[in-house]
């Protein structure tokens, strides 16, 4: 297993990245749990700074929606980026610092929370911090379009168009979380289009990228129709940011942007439906069967799937009373990052042998890994909706039940019905940390003692 | 069976780039004698989304087979005489092809070239304009409608702003919320939130998830209207309540936590 501190082209920078991200996944699968553990054992748990919720809440948005985004990010651009446009990368000594840099800046935002957790508030989102991601997804940015400006394909294929459609997004997101605030509606504004650009607009098209490769090249299989791919990456582009407005429903936000955001959740169906036919189609077309790691990206498009269906029928005027500002709003962010993380595997375990030149072995211990991932996203995903719809419920009854001048006196109710769910939470966090470290040994195992095979050379003729 | 799946593949990359079925066919088999590889090869990574150059390596080249003719002998001087005319007609031949492949090449290029320009053009317009709309735009509109209101903004002193930051560092926005809605369901809940100038560090206060009770009438509701209980249950939860887990700050030095409570104490007061 040779792995260059300083790569010379796509396929070494891939190689890196290919180890990386289960290593970003384990550490946040760890905090994750830590996290959900919290609401189990608060009382034998001791008294700190670090075993506190609203700190570890903090790191686990910080390790799952920057550090194992930025990973899956940096994994998709040093691979299918330069595959897609058939040339090697232009000023890849940068590119590869700056995908570094990615990773690193994530990777800092933790720590410095962690170790500095009294000014972490000053450090984070205000100041140095933010400058530097901005200037490191800016470089991204800058390469990514000089790349495309310098293709060598006559056609754009699909999985370039959602890579630089993820940079872009990601890169106004960080725009948006320096904005100042002013009055109280601003708050509504920059997380409502914080998570619309970041979560929703990133995170799903980073899975995009990687679907439109997965269902064609490893199977051999005919993209059905590039106008319906089409349809997905514009219809996905333009409707997802302003689907997050909706959840704020009654706020101070604007009334017709609440309104708006609720229709335009409902066209959603679009493109989730061009991207699923074009998806079962381009499967049925398969030359060779689905074997190991690749039967979880059907897994994950049933996953995303259902997310992207809820996120639709959370939009009927009398659901969001109910849905609005409780756990629910978490069911989005957990789908996508879990249609991701299972895409991201599956793309992992492919690339080892083209890349290491060594072969997977699909032995029990990947079975377990499989289906340790598959059930915890999606029983994550079944708990945490009945925890937002209960919660919402219980929170009228609670908040009705108590006396007004009595604070939280209807608590108990609320807590009474949903504490069953944190502890579920608690359980399939723990199912998804031993699923991630199996699939870290897993790799490691495959990279160091798989059998040896032809190992992809990556040629390009820039000329 | 071969010749069946490459007119498969013809056929499905002849609908994928919207081309003449014959087209593709002639631009693969030049692209095929380009790059080295085999017109099914190309036809696959064409259709597989994914560059010709980039797989071109990868596919393990197969040998060809040689078939040996039996061959009548002839006089050596008219051997030579058809050799050089076959040669002469090949060159002829070959020339015009490949003259043919380029031209079709250049054809199936300028047909479907889809610029790179417009692409990154549309995306960047999308940004921009999902910028606007939806941030800019709705945000000077609230920020002019509370401009224009009588009572517009929140005052507070420095001991809140202290205690709203340390409120914000402990994230406690990430379970309590202070944002009533004008719903039904939120009216029991207390005070409606009203779009008003504040501090950065109060407005960043008001929480998106509401997992605790709602914070923003808690100082005129008992027991937390008291600054003592407020101190012995933010030290040590479990005093007084060991069935629902709150964190216990008592990592807090003495200042903060007193910062803490002063600013709890604020939420609810009335500032119509």
């Amino acid at each position: 297993m040779k792995i260059k501190l300083f790569p010379k082209n796509e396929q070494e920078l891939s190689k890196l990245f290919v180890l990386i991200f289960p290593l970003t996944l384990l550490l946040s699968l760890t905090i994750s749990f830590l996290k959900n553990a919290y609401f189990t054992f608060a009382n034998l748990l001791p008294n700190n700074s670090v075993f506190n919720y609203g700190f570890l809440d903090r790191l686990d948005t910080q390790a799952a929606l920057g550090l194992v985004f930025g990973a899956s990010l940096c994994l998709s651009f040093s691979y299918l980026f330069s595959k897609s446009l058939g040339r090697s990368m232009v000023l890849f000594p940068i590119v590869f610092l700056t995908l570094l840099g990615v990773v690193g800046t994530e990777f800092l935002d933790i720590l410095v929370n962690f170790f500095f957790q009294n000014t972490a508030y000053d450090l984070g989102n205000s100041s140095l911090l933010i400058l530097l991601k901005i200037l490191v997804v800016f470089g991204l940015f800058g390469l990514a379009t000089l790349n495309l400006l310098a293709k060598k394909e006559a056609s754009i294929f699909a999985s370039a168009q959602f890579i630089y459609g993820a940079v872009v997004f990601y890169l106004i997101s960080l725009f948006i979380v320096r904005a100042e605030l002013n009055v109280f509606s601003d708050i509504f504004l920059v997380n409502s289009l914080y998570t619309g650009t970041h979560i929703y607009v990133g995170v799903a098209f980073i899975y995009m990228a990687i679907v439109h490769f997965l269902m064609t090249r490893p199977l051999q299989a005919v993209l059905f129709n590039k106008t319906l791919s089409s349809i997905t990456f514009w219809g996905f582009l333009f409707l997802l940011p302003w689907t997050n407005f909706k959840y704020y429903y009654g706020s101070v936000l604007p009334n017709w942007i609440e309104n708006i955001s609720i229709y335009l959740s409902m066209s959603l169906v679009v493109p989730l439906l061009a991207f699923l036919v074009n998806y079962i189609k381009t499967i049925q077309s398969k030359e060779v069967d689905a074997e190991g790691s690749l039967n979880l990206l059907n897994f994950s498009v049933i996953l995303f799937s259902i997310t992207t269906i809820f996120h639709m029928i959370s939009s009927f005027e009398n659901l969001l009373p109910i849905l609005g500002i409780t756990n629910f709003v978490n069911v989005i962010t957990y789908g996508l990052i879990g249609s991701l993380v299972l895409a991201t595997i599956s793309l992992s375990y492919y690339l080892i042998p083209k890349l290491y030149g060594r072969e997977v072995n699909y032995s029990r211990l990947e079975d377990i890994t499989f289906f340790g991932f598959k059930i915890s996203y999606l029983l994550l995903l079944i708990n945490n909706t009945v925890l937002g719809v209960n919660s919402g419920y219980s929170w009228n009854a609670g908040a009705n039940a108590g006396s007004p001048t009595i604070y939280g006196e209807g608590y108990g109710i609320v807590w009474s019905l949903i504490s069953f769910n944190f502890s579920v939470n608690t359980f399939i966090s723990l199912l998804l940390l031993g699923s991630g470290f199996l699939y870290l040994i897993s790799v490691l195992r495959a990279i160091s003692s798989g059998s040896i095979t032809t190992v992809e050379e990556m040629v390009y003729s820039n000329d | 069976m071969r010749r069946t799946q490459v007119s498969d593949l013809v056929n499905k990359v002849a609908e994928l780039l919207n081309a003449p079925v014959d087209l593709v066919q002639r631009s693969a088999e030049a692209r095929a004698q380009a790059s080295g590889n085999s017109v099914e090869e190309v036809l696959s990574s064409w259709a597989g989304g994914e560059s010709v150059a980039a797989s071109a390596a990868s596919a393990p080249k197969e040998e060809a087979t040689v078939e040996e003719a039996p061959k009548e002998e002839a006089p050596a001087a008219e051997v030579v005489e058809e050799v050089i005319e076959e040669v002469v007609e090949e060159v002829v031949e070959e020339t015009e092809t490949q003259e043919v492949i380029e031209e079709v090449v250049e054809e199936v290029v300028e047909l479907k070239n889809e610029s790179a320009l417009s692409f990154i053009s549309g995306v960047l317009l999308v940004g921009l304009f999902t910028f606007l709309f939806a941030f800019v735009i709705p945000k000077n509109q609230a920020t002019d409608i509370v401009s224009d209101s009588l009572n517009n903004s929140v005052s507070a002193s420095n001991e809140v702003i202290k205690g709203a930051e340390v409120y914000a560092e402990l994230n406690c926005q990430s379970c309590h919320t202070q944002n009533v809605r004008t719903l039904i369901p939120d009216t029991q809940n207390g005070k409606v939130l009203k779009n008003k100038f504040a501090n950065e560090t109060l407005i960043n206060n008001v929480g998106n998830i509401r997992l605790g009770p709602d914070l923003s009438t808690s100082a005129t509701r008992e027991p937390t209207n008291n600054s003592q209980w407020l101190t012995r249950y933010l030290s040590d939860s479990t005093s007084v309540n060991r069935d629902i887990p709150h964190p216990s700050y008592d990592f807090l030095d003495d200042d903060d936590l007193e910062y803490l409570v002063t600013y709890l104490l604020s939420l609810g007061e009335s500032n119509e």
